[in-house]
């Protein structure tokens, strides 16, 4: 008996030996004969649009040499590199996305990237475990291992804080404010407002469908009265719907002042004296834009209610309400936008340009043109001219009542080195010092949907893409401008409609694969073009690209 | 659900339905003997009732509370949907401040401070009583009437319905019921209304097993077996016979059934299932205000405090009628 097994461990050790014997000779001639092609000759992809008329801004994306990449515009684009250092587009392995089919959980669960941290686990549900990249190209993270948590209750994230179990929370509680700023072992970072909270109306439910009615509502909100009593210092009430941190703001533009009287009577000019029925949608979940939902749109019910119209509340869950939202089934619904990039065009053309969704009903034809017409420019100054017109019209229209520009606040533990806010909420702990410890535990609102982030629009999700995923660009810690991150530099010809990228060498993948021009081309392609195979993603939506630059390639003929 | 002094001339007990059978037939029942004794069950249980401390207790808090939710208007200093407190000036969540016992004057009065909209707790908890209390007993007397429907049937019958009825119920038990009530109302959608009918639904197993049980026993007695004899119909055996002396296990049941239901409905609620905004309810009140726990602790315990005195009342009445009906039940 003995003998026999012996002998079976004998045969299984051997066949083991064999086969990793057989592996490695396999993958040493793989790697040597991949380093002669790309020693012998780089072939660069190169991918085209056949013409500029599907309405995109791409028109060509070319890997010219192995370090270069060189995208053709189809329109000038001020704001391309703040778009190409956008998380949504980090550079994954070409032949993982591949191998993984461009989606499924071996994608969406395991994003190859270069960044400092790698995945280590994703146990679904409860905590997210990255550590440190060793190969990374630049200054490696300080902590060894970094663990994202998350809590959608403000004060369960704070006691965690206090219980030493994270290092940093996100959100806290706007009346929390001063319990953390007391507090000698806490920091308390606040977030500036880059943000947007609205209330939005859809034009295609009756009486909405009456600009009248939508000016009298827009009177009838006092927005001083919930900032004042709702929202977190660092907040204020908002004249239009760009925060005035952003370029394209226009100082001169103020919104309606508060006037019941004159509320009520645009509500009998418009025909209804006694006021009116209607619902207001909204979803019980903290953004810095809103941080106590339930509680705002009872004192908005409360002040409609002055004006008679009589308002009923209803909560959805979150994605089905973005969803609602977007398909152009709410009429009068609470929502707000965070800065992805620091441009009008992320606030206004994904609103209310011509590729916009239904959110806000049927579009209005003069801002779509101004929008479109501003977007092609490449001098700021006369794009501010511009969008200043669009201010104006959009007070005129009124699709949405644009109420407070939310400030929010993250706590760190007193001994957390390099804590800082971001105002586009991505922050990087990579940079972060848990006072010696060797691991960051970071507490957030909400799990990650995803994290092949080109297919999420979750601010949740993409923080925790950032710790792991670069983009050609990146976003200076803590501020807006672009610094060389996987490119070293971006320039563009004179007219702005064509940027050519120079990468860098020798950054490596966490897979352990070098890192290449051909990799850019297809971490996009996959994006741009809807009909490549590889277009998969979690759910397809990759709701960020066309948004950003303009549309897809061959979109599947029910988008229209 | 009525006062308890109710309880003594209750209107189904068997002194009723008597002369239906017409003159003849009082004489012939030979049941007569046991009458006075039935007659005696509630009045006695009554009395019992106010000898046990407990159920004592339970009498008095459900008083409050009825007295509260009736004369709210009158007692509340405030509406409770008014953002008073903005008005006023004072900030939202302030603490409570009452005059007599040495807040500053010149400071507003909230005996229990306001809430996160501005709004005046007191008022709100003292309306939230009106809510707790009718869906409550909306949501048991749903509950009662269908459950006794089908545990009659159910018991009365036996055999093949017996068999569908009690399977179905079984089926009903199987899911927690909360879990089932959410399912229920995502079906229907949010709203008190609904979230009564979810928890009716949900707890008529309860009934129905408790009054096919009751019944079960029941129709073995002599005087059914005499009513059969004579001829009277069905109905009328089920009604005037089987129904009035099947009823004493239901009305402890129904008694700990509201505050089973009033604690669900402040659990959905809670959930953001029940009550729309701005209604005051106590679940939606405390689940409002739960991130508050530290700093304005008292939305949270306020609204708590109602809750545990709306089901505390309730379940000592509930285990004092259990208490004094029992006995008789097993003589």
């Amino acid at each position: 008996m003995n003998k026999w097994r012996l002998m079976a461990l004998l045969a299984v050790v051997a066949l083991l030996v064999a086969a990793c014997g057989d592996d490695d000779g396999e993958e040493t001639t793989t790697t040597t004969a991949a380093t002669t092609t790309t020693a012998a000759a780089f072939e660069g992809l190169s991918y085209s649009a056949p013409d500029c008329d599907y309405g995109g801004e791409f028109m060509t994306i070319e890997a010219v040499d192995e370090l270069t990449v060189r995208f053709e515009l189809c329109y000038p684009d001020v704001a391309f590199r703040s778009k190409v250092a956008f998380s949504a587009f980090a550079i994954h392995p070409m032949e993982h996305l591949e191998a993984t089919g461009g989606g499924g959980d071996a994608l969406v669960g395991n994003p190859i990237g270069t960044g400092p941290y790698m995945l280590e686990q994703w146990d679904r549900g409860n905590q997210l475990v990255m550590k440190r990249f060793d190969d990374y190209w630049g200054t490696p993270a300080i902590a060894e291992t970094l663990v994202f948590r998350w809590s959608s209750e403000a004060a369960q994230r704070l006691v965690e804080l206090r219980a030493g179990s994270v290092d940093g929370i996100d959100n806290v509680g706007p009346d929390d404010f001063p319990t953390v700023a007391n507090d000698a072992a806490l920091q308390l970072i606040e977030r500036p407002a880059l943000n947007i909270f609205y209330i939005g109306f859809n034009n295609n439910f009756p009486p909405l469908d009456n600009e009248l009615v939508r000016q009298a509502l827009a009177m009838a909100i006092d927005k001083g009265r919930i900032v004042d009593n709702f929202y977190p210092p660092g907040s204020s009430a908002a004249e239009q719907f760009l925060p005035p941190a952003l370029p394209g703001f226009a100082p001169g533009v103020t919104w309606y002042d508060y006037d019941l009287q004159a509320a009520r009577d645009l509500l009998a000019d418009a025909g209804y004296p006694d006021g009116f029925d209607i619902e207001l949608s909204y979803r019980d979940v903290v953004r810095g834009y809103l941080p106590q939902p339930a509680v705002v749109a009872q004192d908005i019910q409360a002040q409609l209610a002055q004006i008679g119209v009589n308002v009923e509340i209803v909560v959805m869950e979150s994605g089905a309400f973005i969803d609602a939202a977007d398909a152009g089934e709410l009429p009068m619904h609470l929502l707000g936008w965070g800065a992805d990039y620091p441009d009008a065009t992320n606030f206004f053309d994904y609103h209310f340009g011509a590729g916009s969704s239904d959110q806000f009903g049927e579009q209005f034809e003069d801002i779509t043109t101004l929008l479109t017409q501003a977007g092609s420019l490449s001098d700021q100054a006369e794009r501010d001219v511009l969008y200043a017109q669009v201010a104006e019209l959009i007070k005129q229209h009124v699709p949405m009542i644009p109420v407070a520009h939310g400030g929010s606040g993250l706590a760190y533990k007193a001994d957390v080195v390099g804590a800082h806010a971001s105002p586009l909420s991505n922050e990087l702990f990579w940079v972060m010092d848990p006072g010696g410890r060797d691991t960051f535990v970071w507490m957030q609102n909400a799990e990650p949907i995803g994290l092949y982030c080109a297919d999420e629009s979750d601010g949740e999700s993409l923080r925790a893409c950032e710790q792991m995923n670069e983009s050609l660009l990146a976003f200076e810690i803590g501020g807006t401008g672009t610094v060389p991150s996987l490119a070293t530099a971006c320039d563009a010809n004179a007219d702005l409609t064509e940027w050519t990228c120079t990468l860098r060498s020798g950054v490596t993948f966490h897979d352990g694969s070098t890192f290449d021009a051909n990799d850019v081309v297809m971490s996009y392609l996959v994006q741009w073009d809807a009909s490549h195979p590889l277009h998969v993603g979690r759910d397809g939506s990759f709701t960020y690209f066309p948004g950003l630059f303009g549309g897809f390639l061959n979109p599947p003929a029910t988008e229209g | 659900m009525m006062g308890p002094g109710d309880l003594v001339p209750d209107p189904l007990h068997p002194e009723g339905p008597l002369p239906a059978g017409g003159p003849g037939r009082v004489d012939q029942r030979g049941e007569t003997a046991r009458l006075p004794e039935t007659r005696g069950l509630w009045a006695t249980a009554f009395r019992e009732l106010l000898h046990k401390r407990s159920a004592k207790i339970g009498l008095f808090m459900l008083a409050v509370l009825i007295l509260v939710a009736i004369f709210a208007p009158l007692i509340a200093p405030f509406s409770p949907t008014a953002t008073v407190g903005i008005d006023e000036g004072i900030p939202v969540r302030s603490a409570p401040c009452i005059h007599l016992f040495g807040c500053d004057s010149s400071q507003p009065q909230h005996i229990l401070g306001t809430d996160g909209n501005g709004r005046d707790e007191f008022s709100r908890l003292l309306y939230g009583a009106r809510v707790s209390l009718l869906a409550g007993f909306g949501a048991v007397a749903v509950a009662v009437a269908a459950g006794t429907l089908l545990g009659l049937l159910s018991g009365f019958f036996g055999g093949r319905i017996d068999n569908v009825i009690m399977r179905i119920m079984d089926v009903l038990l199987a899911f927690p019921s909360l879990l089932l009530a959410i399912a229920i109302i995502t079906v229907l959608g949010q709203g008190l209304i609904n979230a009564m009918l979810a928890i009716s639904v949900v707890t008529i197993p309860q009934y129905a097993r408790v009054v096919r049980s009751a019944v079960l026993t029941v129709r073995e007695n002599d005087y059914v077996a005499a009513d059969r004899a004579l001829g009277v119909s069905t109905g009328r055996i089920i009604w005037n016979r089987i129904l009035p002396n099947s009823l004493t296990p239901l009305v402890v049941q129904a008694t700990l059934g509201v505050a089973t239901a009033v604690l669900e409905i402040a659990a959905l609620s809670f959930l953001g299932l029940g009550v729309r905004p701005p209604t005051a309810e106590w679940g939606s009140m405390l689940a409002a205000e739960r991130n508050q726990v530290f700093t304005a602790p008292h939305l949270v315990f306020f609204p708590g405090l109602a809750i545990m005195w709306n089901v505390l009342a309730f379940n000592l009445l509930g285990d004092g009628m259990r208490d004094a009906l029992d006995p008789r039940l097993n003589r």
